[in-house]
């Protein structure tokens, strides 16, 4: 096919099994099946892309006639790309403690009610938890010979309580997902602090918008992390003029000392083998020492851009990949929680994450915190609640005044070019100085 | 084996074990074409093929679903011993046929799912967006076309043909991003040279905004910010199921003046639409339902499995997203009342859209986000740009008194919506 400069096929085939507790209420609990292929064609320019459900990657024929539907599609295409050489390899996935298809249905249902019914404390109005776990069966080939499958298995769950007084309603929510091994037991400690957090937040108070000193938990320290840095530091947007951070490799963008790294073959949620079009993953260190270092690429923005390592490109099932973060983090610096909290003085401590977004071509990010303490005089004191912090991305690194020595990584999903994907994300305890908090307390 | 004899089959073998089977069955089609720096970088074509088995035995529903017609037999196994776990309820039985009133406007018949349609769309973003001095950075267009079909044990069986056609596209001009968006069943109703146009205006006059002072300011959000700020916060707390389960704001508060006079909100699923339907995701016929009116509020949303459990009758509001059981939604819904006086005529602070709506609180309706595109609107006109600002405020309390909606409803995506002016909030400058 004299039209075909490159093609790879990627099918995930597996099964999602989902409880679903509400208020005590077994509302589902089944499994369901998937088997998604995504084939794409490198044309004379661009890529032309099939999806398809079920495809028979051993069956020449039908791999055939997919590759030439697909370069049918990358004819009308413009661009004028290419695929820069990567070095190619596949880590050992860590191995499972507890495989959860050991463990049945029904233990599992009842394992997540243990978790549901710890949050429902003095106080809490409703409660509701999930399980999700994910058997992925990964087979890969492409034009160049490269061939690998996987198997992916994830575990998890998310718990929310919901506590009421007087027509107020305030939420606490915890989760935890993993990769390595079946992930519901002794976990009704997350429960009960879920239900003891939205019980506490009945009486939290408003804190109030405007610029200050802030204290950020590990968990909404990687929030940040991830929203100011990681997203703006993606080649695809690099190369596509949609970022701040395009061109300036080598300036100092953040404070002396700070390490920012994005690292898939970490064993942590985000964890891929090896990426979504067959390279070799390896820590990505985006910024040392306060300088920005690298970007996170696939073949086609290396070759693009430069600048920066690939093997970060990732799609959800049955989606074509696009470069994105996995497990992304601020190294440890040499600071103590107490440090920190003395060091602010007066300003605010934020804790947990709600989620959070970033415009990378304006350089704005904005996240929000499940709820935080008022630091005055150098300790916390007033709980406050529907806190969130914003801030534009070339000056915000700058103003990280300290980095804390216990990091911790959290794990969630990020959404991008409408694919979710796992992630997880963390730093220490970081103070910012001069951040914009957002809350409407007078 | 495909189609309707794979779904008699399922609904054939499911009832030899359950009372009542129902599956949901889709396939469909779509071409993408997607923008690259300025060009049409890549290409996307689609097929897609699903059913989903819902089995009910004494009050016990079970769920399973597959993309793989081979493997139905696991699936209504998956589903059969979902439902042996599931907690018991009261159950009055999946819907029986019916002679559906009404007609649902979601297919275009001239919509044709072809890639060179799609790149035809991509020019007409592209000339629209070269009317401005910016770079475009992303965006694209789909096409779509699907058919759906609902059938169980007694005897149901609806199906319908729904096509979409969608843009959008991404613009920056030094630090200034514009983005703007447009879908419809109808491919005639899509104006991407427009959207393209828009998109870029935004990119280009927002740049050199100036900065805002902390303070109480009248604000104007566009339908978007409307639609981003009400969608995570008013609509959940109308369905019936987080209302039963104590999680909305509005339960206890049917028959009370709970917002502004000139506030109304419905669902019309007989109305042009993406989500126009006659049945709704578990067969039930569809209705229109007024939620909110005139500032009243009046009803709140159910599916079957809600409604039976807390003796309500469905409303017809059942949807589906992708291989998940239904669950309660809208299908086209209009936030409307009386234009009294344009939004924008007396200066306020307008606000294209927001980042971060999806962190409201959905149970408090306490908000914090920050604001994309804001100008100062006067006499109508968007006369100066602001820098960048936060937005925070509570959807429940804003929503009591209102300055006033505008003439310029859009679709975005099932809601439709006007710009809102609301009188006295909290900005946050930096």
């Amino acid at each position: 096919m004299p039209d075909v400069r490159y093609y790879d096929i990627r099918c995930v085939r597996g099964e999602i099994t989902q409880v679903d507790i509400d208020n005590g209420v077994v509302e589902s609990a089944g499994t369901s099946f998937f088997d998604k292929a995504v084939i794409r064609v490198l044309g004379p320019q661009g890529w032309g892309i099939l999806t398809r459900d079920h495809v028979e990657i051993d069956s020449k024929r039908e791999v055939t006639d997919l590759i030439e539907a697909a370069a049918r599609l990358a004819a009308v295409t413009q661009d004028q790309l290419d695929l820069a050489d990567a070095p190619r390899g596949v880590l050992s996935v860590p191995p499972l403690g507890e495989d959860p298809r050991d463990v049945d249905l029904e233990e599992k249902t009842r394992l997540l009610a243990g978790i549901e019914g710890a949050a429902r404390v003095d106080g809490v109005t409703n409660t509701r938890a999930r399980y999700t776990e994910g058997i992925d069966t990964v087979r890969f080939l492409d034009s160049e010979g490269n061939e690998y499958s996987y198997e992916a298995v994830r575990s998890g769950f998310s718990v929310l309580a919901i506590a009421s007084r007087n027509g107020v309603m305030q939420m606490g929510s915890e989760r935890d997902h993993i990769i390595t091994g079946f992930n519901l037991r002794d976990k009704q400690d997350l429960g009960r602090k879920a239900g003891e957090v939205a019980v506490s937040l009945l009486d939290a108070k408003l804190p109030k918008g405007g610029t200050r000193r802030a204290v950020l938990d590990p968990e909404l320290a990687g929030v940040f992390t991830h929203e100011a840095v990681g997203h703006a530091s993606e080649g695809d947007l690099v190369r596509e003029g949609a970022s701040v951070l395009g061109g300036r490799i080598g300036e100092a963008i953040g404070c002396p000392g700070l390490v920012i790294v994005d690292d898939p073959s970490l064993p942590e949620f985000g964890f891929m083998p090896v990426d979504a079009e067959g390279v070799a993953v390896e820590r990505t260190e985006i910024i040392r020492d306060g300088i920005l270092t690298s970007y996170l690429h696939n073949r086609e923005t290396l070759a693009a851009v430069g600048n920066g390592v690939p093997g970060h490109a990732r799609s959800e099932h049955g989606a074509p990949p696009i470069v994105r973060m996995s497990n992304t983090f601020i190294e440890n610096g040499g600071a103590t929680y107490d440090e920190i909290i003395a060091e602010c003085k007066d300003g605010i401590l934020l804790i947990g994450s709600r989620g959070g977004q970033v415009d990378p071509g304006r350089g704005v990010f904005q996240f929000n915190a499940e709820y935080g303490y008022l630091i005055e005089g150098g300790e916390t004191t007033d709980m406050v609640r529907d806190v969130s912090l914003s801030g534009e991305i070339l000056s915000t690194l700058h103003n990280i005044a300290l980095i804390g020595n216990d990091r911790k990584m959290s794990p969630g999903y990020c959404g991008k070019g409408g694919q979710s994907v796992p992630v997880s994300d963390g730093a220490p305890h970081l103070l910012l100085e001069s951040a914009t908090i957002g809350g409407r307390g007078e | 084996m495909n189609g309707e004899d794979l779904i008699n089959r399922v609904l054939r073998e499911g009832e030899r074990e359950a009372d009542e089977v129902e599956v949901f069955y889709a396939r469909g089609e779509s071409v993408s074409t997607e923008i690259k720096k300025g060009i049409l970088g890549t290409a996307e074509e689609s097929e897609a093929w699903s059913m989903a088995i819902r089995t009910v035995k004494d009050g016990r529903i079970g769920f399973s679903a597959t993309s793989d017609p081979d493997r139905w037999r696991a699936c209504l196994d998956a589903a059969l011993a979902s439902g042996r776990l599931s907690t018991p309820q009261q159950w009055g039985g999946l819907p029986k046929p019916t002679d559906l009133a009404g007609t649902a406007s979601s297919s275009d018949r001239d919509l044709v799912v072809t890639v060179d349609d799609a790149a035809g769309m991509v020019a007409d973003l592209l000339s629209g967006a070269a009317e401005h001095p910016v770079e475009v950075v992303g965006g694209g267009a789909n096409l779509a076309r699907s058919y759906m079909m609902v059938a169980n044990s007694s005897g149901t069986l609806y199906g319908m043909d729904r096509t979409v056609a969608s843009v959008s596209l991404e613009a920056i001009r030094e630090q200034s991003t514009g983005y703007e968006f447009d879908a419809s069943p109808f491919r005639a109703d899509i104006d991407a040279r427009s959207v393209g146009e828009q998109a870029a205006s935004l990119a280009a006059r927002s740049l050199g905004g100036k900065d805002i002072e902390t303070g109480r300011y009248d604000v104007v959000l566009s339908p978007i910010a409307a639609a981003s700020i009400l969608g995570q916060v008013l609509l959940p707390a109308l369905s019936g199921r987080n209302v039963k389960a104590g999680r909305s704001f509005l339960a206890d508060k049917v028959g009370d003046q709970v917002f502004d006079e000139s506030f109304s909100v419905y669902d019309d699923p007989f109305a042009p639409g993406l989500g126009s339907t006659t049945w709704d995701a578990e067969g039930v016929p569809t209705r229109r339902l007024v939620f909110v009116e005139q500032g009243v509020l009046r009803r709140f949303a159910y599916d079957l499995k809600t409604g039976y459990r807390y003796s309500e009758e469905s409303t017809g509001s059942a949807v589906r997203s992708g291989g998940d059981p239904p669950g309660i939604g809208f299908h086209n819904l209009f936030v409307d009342g009386p234009r009294v006086k344009e939004p924008g005529d007396e200066r306020a602070v307008w606000i294209h859209d927001v980042v971060g709506a999806h962190t409201a609180n959905p149970f408090s309706g306490d908000f914090s986000v920050e604001i994309s595109n804001p100008f100062w609107v006067e006499g109508g006109d968007l006369v100066e740009p602001v820098r960048t600002a936060m937005l925070s405020g509570n959807v429940f309390e804003m929503l009591r008194e209102i300055g006033g909606l505008g003439k310029d409803s859009r679709r975005v995506g099932r809601l439709t919506i006007p710009s809102i002016r609301l009188n006295n909030q909290q900005i946050i400058g930096k």
